[in-house]
C-alpha cells in the first residue's frame, strides 16, 4: 500500500517541472554555500599557519642571534636582547595560541568571522591580549554569509514548504481525492506515503549535496571526529526538516484551498524565521543590556591607575617606559626595574581582576537569559545546534577563552619566575606552548541534542494536531 | 475618475480584516523598533559621553610626570553613538566603541558590541529600518498582488474594461488607494520616529540632525512608492493572483535575504580582505627600520646644527629626545597612513561593490542610504578613526614639542597639569547629510533608478492588461 | 449488499438526508431521482464516510461503514459525476495504481488492458495521458478500476450528464453487464430515461426523503415522468 502510494507520488513529482526547478535552486545554493564555508575555513587555515610560521621563523633568528651573541660576547641593548625573558616574554618570544577550525566548519560560519580565532600571546596584561579581532569589513559582518547553515535554516524550510503546502489540496482541487479515498486507503496513509516521500527526497539530496561539496572543497572526511559530526548533523537536518513538513501537514489538515495554505505557511515561516529571532534580539538586548564595555574600561583604567600611584618611584616609571634612555650599569638597571614592572605589573592584575570577573559574571547571565528565548523558535535552536556541530558557536569559543586565559597564567609566571632568578635564556625550546583541547564529540552531542529536542518536542505536538485533525478533513464542500 | 478607483480600493481594503490585523501587526513592530531604539540610543550615548569625560578628566589629573609617561597613559576616545542611528543601527554592532590613543601605536577601536552578544545577534535587529525595509515591503505584497490578477480573477476587471475606464487611470487610481493604506501605517509610525527623536533632546544637536532626518524619511517614501510600483505591475502582468504572489514573495525573498549576502561574497572575491596576522606582519615589517631612523635622525641633527649656526649638537638649545621622540611618531604614522589606509580602502572598495549590487536589489540602495544617513555606515565609522587618530597624534605633537624645549638631555623631567591642560578636548561632529550622500551617490543613483523603472514597468504592464 | 437504515444527515439546522431506509441487492440498479439538495449526493457521500451520519447507519455487505471505512472500501466502487485522474499518467497508468491502492497490485499489463477494453476504450487511448482523454472515457477507466478491484457495490454520481447518446448508449451496456455480475448499483441521476433504461428500481428524494420507490418494469416511460414531476410540484 505505501509502496504504491510512495511509487506514484514519485511519478506524479517527477513529471511536475516545477520540482525539479525547486531541486536546482537548492542544490545550486547547498553547493554554493558548503564551497563558501570551505573558503573561510581555508582563510582561517591559511592565517594560523602564516602565524605559525612567523612564530617559527622568529624564533629562528633569535635562537641564531643567541648563538652570535654568546660567541662575540657583544653587548646589546636589554630591550632587544634575546635572553632577556622580559625582553622575551613581552615582544621577542611570543606564541600563538591558535583555536583550529574543526574538520566540519565548513558546514556553519557561524560566530567564527566575528569572534578572535589565534591570540598572540606576551606577558602584556590579559585583556589588552584578549582584545584583539579579525579585519574583517563591518559591512559584511553585517550582512551574513551565505553559507551552508543559511541555506538550511531560511531556504530548506521555504522549499519543504513549496513542495508540501499543496498535499492534500491539490488533489482535492483536481479531483483525484475522492477517487483515491473510495479505495481501501486511509487519508492518514495517504499523507504519510506523500510526505514520507518528501522527506526522502529533500534528506538524500541534501546529505549527497552537501557530502559532494565538501568533498570538492577540500574537506578530509576520513579525518577523526568527521563522522560522529555529520552524523549529527544529518540528526538535526532531519529533525529541523520534519517540523516544517508537520507544520505544513497540520495547515492541510484545515482543508482550506492550497492558495490559503500557501499563505498561512509563509506568514509562518515569516514569523518563526525572520521575526521572531529579530525581535527576540531586539527585546533582549534592550531588557538585558549587556554590561557596558566603556564602564569596564573605565573601571580599569581607575583600579591600574590606583595600583601604579602606589608602585615605584617616578624615576623607575620613567625608566619603565623608555629602558633605552636610562644610563649607568644598564644590567642591574635592567634587573631591578624588570622586578618592579613585574611587581607593578602584579599589582595592577590584582585591582583589575575583581572588575573584569565581575564583568564576565554580567555577561555570562545575560548570555544564559537570552539563550532561554531561543526555544521560541526554531531557526534560532537550528542555528545553536548546528553552530555547535561545526564548532563555530559561542560555547566553544568560551572553552577556548578559557584556555586562553589559563595559558596567559602560565605564560606569566613562567617568566616572571625567570625574571626574579634573574636568569638569561639560552633558547626558547622551553617556553610554554599552546594546543587547544577539543571538547569530546559527547560534550558536543549533548549541546545540539538538547536545541534538536527544543526543535523535537513541538514537532511531535503538531504532528499529533496533524494525525487527530486529518480525521476531520472535509472531503466534500 | 482616479479618485472614485482610489477610494473604493481604500475601503476594500479597510473592510479587509486580514488588512486591519496586519496594519496593526505591523504598526506595533515599528512602535516597537523605536522604542528598543531610542533607549539603546540613550544608555550608550550616556555611557560614552560620561567616559569621554572621565577619560579627559583622567588626563587632566595625571600628577607630574614626564611628558611620555602621559604620552604612554594616553587617553580613551569612545565612539559617539549619532542621533538617527535610533532607525537604523547599521554596522554599529560590528565597530569597536573604545580606541586607546597612547604613544607609538594607532590602536585599532575594539569591543565590538556583538562579540558580547549570543548568535542570536547574526539574525539582525529588528530597527525601525529592518521594519520599514523587510516587513513593511511584504505588507505591501499582501495588500496588492491581488490588485489587478484578483479582479481578473473574479471578473470585475473585465466589466471595469468594458465600461470603458482608461487603464491609465485605473493603476493611477489604484496605486492611490494602496499609497492611502499605506500611509495609515506609515505616517502614525512616522509620527512616533519623530517623536522618539524629540525625546532625545537632552543630548545637543536635534536641529543639525533634521537635514538627516528629512532626507531618511525621503529615502523611505521613494522606496514605499518602488514597491507600489512592482507591486502593482507585477499583479496586472501575471496571469493569476496565486502566480503574482510567488512572484513578489521570492522577489522580496532574494531582495531581503540573498542579494546582500552573495554581493559580500562577490565583494569580498574581488578584494579580499587581510588576515590581521598578514596585516600585522606587514605593519611590524615596515615600522622596524633601525636603519632607515638612524639616517633619519642624523639628517635632522645636520639641520638643528645648521639652523642654529652650531658646531655640535650640545650647543643647540633643544632636546633632540624630544625631536626624536616627534621623529619617530611622524615616520611610524607614515607607515600607519599606508597600511591602515590600504585597509580602509580595500574595505571600501567592497562598500562600492555592495552598493552596485543594488542594480539587482532595490533594497540594497535604500539600506545604504538609510545607514549613510543614519551615521552609521564604515565611511562614517573611517571618518571618526580619523578624527580620533588625528586628535592622538596632536597629542603626541604637543607632549614632544615640551620634551624639546622644556627639557635638558640626560636631567630628568617632570611636567605637570598646566601641560595635559595644552592638549584640547577631543570635539567630533557627525559630517554634514550633504557628505554622507556624496559618499553613497552610487546608491542615490541606483534608487531614482529603480523608482523610474518600476514607475515605468507598472505603467507598461497595465497598458498591456488583458481581461481575462 | 448495499443498506441504508434510518440514516440521516443534519448539518447544524439544515436535514440533508432524513431516516433513510433502503436495500440494494446484488444485480440490482437503483436509481435515484430527485432535484439537487434532494440528498442523492449526500446519501453517495455517506455510503463512502466521507461525512458521518447524524443517527443511523449505512452498510455495505453487512458491514458498518462507520466503523469499518477501510473495509467495506473494499467491496465498493465509486464514479462521481466528473472523474478526476492524474493528467500526467496514462488511462493505464491510472488503472494500475488505483487497483494497487484497491489491493490488487500484481496484475499484468495484459490484464489491465483487457479490463479497459471490457469497458470499451480504444486500444490506442490506453497509453495516451489522461488529459487527452473525454469525459466519457475517463469514466471508463473509473468503470475498469470498478472491474479490477472485482467490487461487489457501485455508487454513481450523475453517470450520464454531460455524455453524449452513444457514449451514453456504452454506458447503459456496461451496466447491464455489470448487474448480470451480480454487482449492486446505486445510481444518483437526474436522467429519467436511462433509469427505466437501466435501473430496476426507482427511487424519489425530495428534500432529503425518500418519498415513493417504484420498479421499473411497473411503469413506462410518459408514467415515470408523470410521477416524478408530481412529487416535484407540491
Amino acid at each position: 500500500m505505501l509502496n504504491t502510494i510512495l511509487r506514484h507520488e514519485w511519478r506524479s513529482l517527477s513529471a511536475d517541472a516545477s520540482v525539479w526547478i525547486v531541486v536546482a535552486v537548492f542544490a545550486g545554493a547547498i553547493g554554493y554555500g558548503t564551497l563558501n564555508g570551505a573558503r573561510w575555513v581555508a582563510f582561517q587555515q591559511e592565517a594560523i599557519a602564516e602565524a605559525q610560521q612567523e612564530e617559527a621563523e622568529r624564533y629562528q633568528r633569535h635562537q641564531t642571534e643567541i648563538v652570535r651573541i654568546n660567541r662575540e660576547n657583544a653587548t646589546v641593548s636589554a630591550f632587544s636582547d634575546p635572553r632577556n625573558p622580559d625582553a622575551v616574554g613581552r615582544a621577542l618570544g611570543a606564541r600563538y595560541a591558535v583555536l583550529p577550525p574543526t574538520p566540519v566548519a565548513a558546514l556553519s560560519v557561524g560566530q567564527s568571522d566575528l569572534l578572535p580565532y589565534y591570540f598572540r600571546m606576551t606577558t602584556d596584561a590579559k585583556e589588552t591580549i584578549l582584545a584583539a579581532a579579525e579585519l574583517e569589513n563591518p559591512h559584511r559582518l553585517l550582512a551574513g554569509r551565505f553559507d551552508l547553515a543559511f541555506v538550511i535554516i531560511y531556504l530548506y524550510p521555504l522549499l519543504i514548504l513549496a513542495l508540501t503546502y499543496n498535499v492534500l489540496s491539490s488533489e482535492k482541487e483536481q479531483g483525484t481525492l475522492v477517487l483515491t479515498l473510495s479505495q481501501p486507503v486511509s487519508l492518514r496513509t495517504l499523507v504519510a506515503g506523500k510526505v514520507l516521500l518528501r522527506f526522502v527526497l529533500f534528506m538524500g539530496a541534501v546529505g549527497f549535496l552537501a557530502l559532494m561539496a565538501l568533498v570538492v572543497g577540500g574537506v578530509d572526511l576520513g579525518a577523526s571526529g568527521v563522522a560522529p559530526r555529520l552524523a549529527l548533523w544529518a540528526v538535526a537536518v532531519a529533525v529541523y526538516g520534519l517540523f516544517w513538513f508537520a507544520a505544513a501537514v497540520a495547515v492541510a489538515a484545515f482543508g482550506k484551498p492550497s492558495a490559503t495554505n500557501a499563505t498561512a505557511l509563509a506568514g509562518i515561516w515569516l514569523v518563526l524565521v525572520v521575526l521572531l529571532p529579530s525581535l527576540l534580539n531586539i527585546s533582549a538586548t534592550t531588557m538585558y543590556p549587556v554590561p557596558s564595555r566603556v564602564e569596564m574600561i573605565q573601571a580599569m583604567r581607575v583600579a591600574s591607575d590606583e595600583a601604579n600611584a602606589e608602585g615605584s618611584t617616578l624615576l623607575a616609571r620613567y625608566y619603565e617606559d623608555h629602558p633605552e634612555l636610562a644610563t649607568g650599569d644598564a644590567q642591574q638597571a635592567m634587573n631591578d626595574f624588570n622586578l618592579i614592572r613585574v611587581a607593578v605589573g602584579a599589582e595592577v592584575e590584582r585591582r583589575v581582576r575583581p572588575v573584569l570577573d565581575r564583568y564576565t559574571r554580567q555577561l555570562a547571565a545575560q548570555q544564559q537569559v537570552v539563550g532561554r528565548a531561543r526555544v521560541l523558535s526554531p531557526a534560532i535552536l537550528m542555528q545553536d545546534a548546528l553552530n555547535d556541530i561545526s564548532g563555530t558557536g559561542t560555547a566553544r569559543h568560551r572553552r577556548f577563552m578559557q584556555q586562553v586565559e589559563s595559558y596567559h597564567e602560565q605564560w606569566r609566571s613562567y617568566f616572571v619566575g625567570l625574571i626574579f632568578q634573574k636568569a638569561r635564556l639560552q633558547d626558547y625550546a622551553g617556553l610554554p606552548r599552546f594546543a587547544f583541547e577539543e571538547e569530546t564529540t559527547a560534550a558536543v552531542a549533548s549541546r545540539a541534542a538538547v536545541s534538536l529536542a527544543a526543535i523535537a518536542i513541538p514537532t511531535v505536538l503538531i504532528a499529533a494536531f496533524a494525525y487527530t485533525s486529518i480525521r476531520r478533513y472535509p472531503l466534500v464542500g | 475618475m482616479v479618485m472614485t478607483i482610489a477610494r473604493k480600493e481604500l475601503r476594500e481594503m479597510l473592510r479587509d480584516g486580514r488588512f486591519r490585523a496586519l496594519a496593526v501587526t505591523v504598526f506595533a513592530l515599528s512602535v516597537v523598533s523605536f522604542a528598543a531604539g531610542w533607549k539603546h540610543y540613550t544608555d550608550v550615548e550616556r555611557q560614552h559621553l560620561q567616559a569621554q569625560e572621565a577619560t579627559r578628566a583622567q588626563w587632566l589629573n595625571q600628577p607630574a610626570k614626564n611628558p611620555h609617561s602621559a604620552a604612554h597613559y594616553g587617553m580613551y576616545a569612545f565612539k559617539p553613538k549619532s542621533r538617527l542611528s535610533l532607525v537604523d543601527t547599521g554596522v554599529d554592532p560590528y565597530v569597536g566603541v573604545a580606541a586607546w590613543l597612547e604613544a607609538h601605536k594607532q590602536n585599532e577601536f575594539r569591543y565590538r558590541p556583538a562579540q558580547d552578544r549570543t548568535a542570536i545577534q547574526r539574525f539582525g535587529e529588528l530597527t525601525a529600518a529592518e521594519g520599514f525595509l523587510v516587513i513593511l515591503p511584504l505588507f505591501i505584497v499582501l495588500m496588492s498582488f491581488a490588485t489587478f490578477a484578483g479582479e481578473r480573477e473574479q471578473g470585475t476587471l473585465r466589466q471595469l474594461l468594458g465600461l470603458g475606464v482608461a487603464r491609465r487611470d485605473l493603476v493611477t487610481g489604484k496605486a492611490f488607494g494602496v499609497a492611502a493604506a499605506l500611509a495609515l501605517v506609515v505616517v502614525p509610525a512616522t509620527l512616533v520616529g519623530v517623536a522618539t527623536l524629540a525625546f532625545t533632546s537632552e543630548f545637543s544637536g536635534l536641529r543639525d540632525d533634521m537635514p538627516r532626518a528629512v532626507l531618511v524619511a525621503i529615502v523611505y517614501l521613494t522606496f514605499f512608492a518602488t514597491c507600489v510600483a512592482i507591486c502593482l505591475g507585477v499583479s496586472a502582468w501575471a496571469r493569476t493572483s496565486r502566480a503574482a504572489l510567488v512572484v513578489l514573495l521570492a522577489f522580496w525573498f532574494v531582495n531581503s535575504l540573498i542579494v546582500t549576502r552573495a554581493a559580500a561574497d562577490l565583494a569580498a572575491w574581488l578584494r579580499p580582505t587581510p588576515s590581521a596576522i598578514e596585516f600585522q606582519r606587514g605593519l611590524e615589517r615596515d615600522l622596524a627600520a633601525p636603519e632607515e631612523m638612524r639616517l633619519r635622525l642624523e639628517r635632522r641633527r645636520q639641520e638643528l646644527m645648521r639652523q642654529y649656526n652650531v658646531q655640535t649638537m650640545d650647543a643647540v638649545p633643544i632636546n633632540f629626545s624630544g625631536i626624536s621622540l616627534q621623529e619617530g611618531e611622524e615616520r611610524a604614522n607614515d607607515v600607519f597612513d599606508a597600511h591602515y589606509g590600504r585597509l580602509f580602502e580595500t574595505h571600501e572598495a567592497q562598500n562600492r561593490t555592495l552598493q552596485w549590487a543594488g542594480l539587482a536589489a532595490p533594497m540594497i540602495p535604500v539600506r545604504s542610504l538609510s545607514m549613510a544617513l543614519a551615521g552609521t555606515d564604515f565611511a562614517h565609522h573611517r571618518d571618526f578613526v580619523k578624527a580620533a587618530e588625528s586628535y592622538r597624534r596632536g597629542i603626541q605633537r604637543v607632549l614632544n614639542d615640551d620634551i624639546a624645549r622644556n627639557s635638558k638631555p640626560g636631567v630628568a623631567y617632570v611636567a605637570g597639569p598646566a601641560l595635559w591642560a595644552k592638549v584640547p578636548e577631543f570635539a567630533y561632529t557627525l559630517p554634514s547629510a550633504g557628505w554622507a550622500l556624496r559618499q553613497t551617490a552610487p546608491s542615490l543613483l541606483l534608487l531614482v533608478a529603480w523608482c523610474v523603472a518600476s514607475v515605468w514597468f507598472a505603467s507598461r504592464a497595465t497598458r498591456r492588461l488583458a481581461a481575462d | 449488499m448495499l443498506e441504508a437504515i434510518r440514516l440521516t444527515k443534519r448539518y447544524d439546522d439544515v436535514t440533508a438526508l432524513s431516516s433513510l431506509d433502503l436495500t440494494v441487492r446484488p444485480g440490482e440498479v437503483f436509481c435515484l431521482l430527485g432535484a439537487n439538495g434532494a440528498g442523492k449526493t449526500t446519501t453517495i457521500n455517506l455510503f463512502l464516510n466521507f461525512v458521518a451520519p447524524t443517527s443511523g447507519s449505512a452498510k455495505i455487505n453487512g458491514i458498518d461503514v462507520t466503523s469499518q471505512p477501510l473495509e467495506t472500501k473494499k467491496y465498493l466502487a465509486y464514479i462521481p459525476e466528473t472523474v478526476m485522474l492524474y493528467k500526467s499518467l496514462t488511462g493505464l497508468e491510472n488503472l494500475e495504481y488505483f487497483a494497487a491502492l484497491a489491493g490488487r497490485p500484481d496484475y499484468t499489463r495484459a490484464q489491465l488492458l483487457d479490463f479497459l477494453t471490457q469497458v470499451g476504450l480504444e486500444r490506442e487511448a490506453a497509453d495516451k495521458r489522461v488529459g487527452t482523454y473525454s469525459k466519457g472515457m475517463r469514466q471508463k477507466v473509473g468503470i475498469a478500476i470498478a472491474l479490477a478491484k472485482n467490487a461487489k457495490a457501485l455508487l454513481l454520481d450523475e453517470p450520464t450528464s454531460g455524455l453524449d447518446p452513444k457514449a451514453a448508449n456504452e454506458f447503459s451496456a456496461l451496466l447491464a453487464q455489470l448487474s448480470a455480475d451480480g454487482v449492486a448499483v446505486l445510481m444518483a441521476t437526474h436522467d429519467l430515461f436511462r433509469a427505466k433504461e437501466s435501473g430496476t428500481r426507482v427511487g424519489i428524494m425530495k428534500q432529503g426523503r425518500l418519498v415513493r420507490t417504484l420498479e421499473t418494469t411497473e411503469v413506462g416511460h410518459g408514467d415515470l415522468e408523470r410521477i416524478y414531476l408530481e412529487h416535484m410540484h407540491d
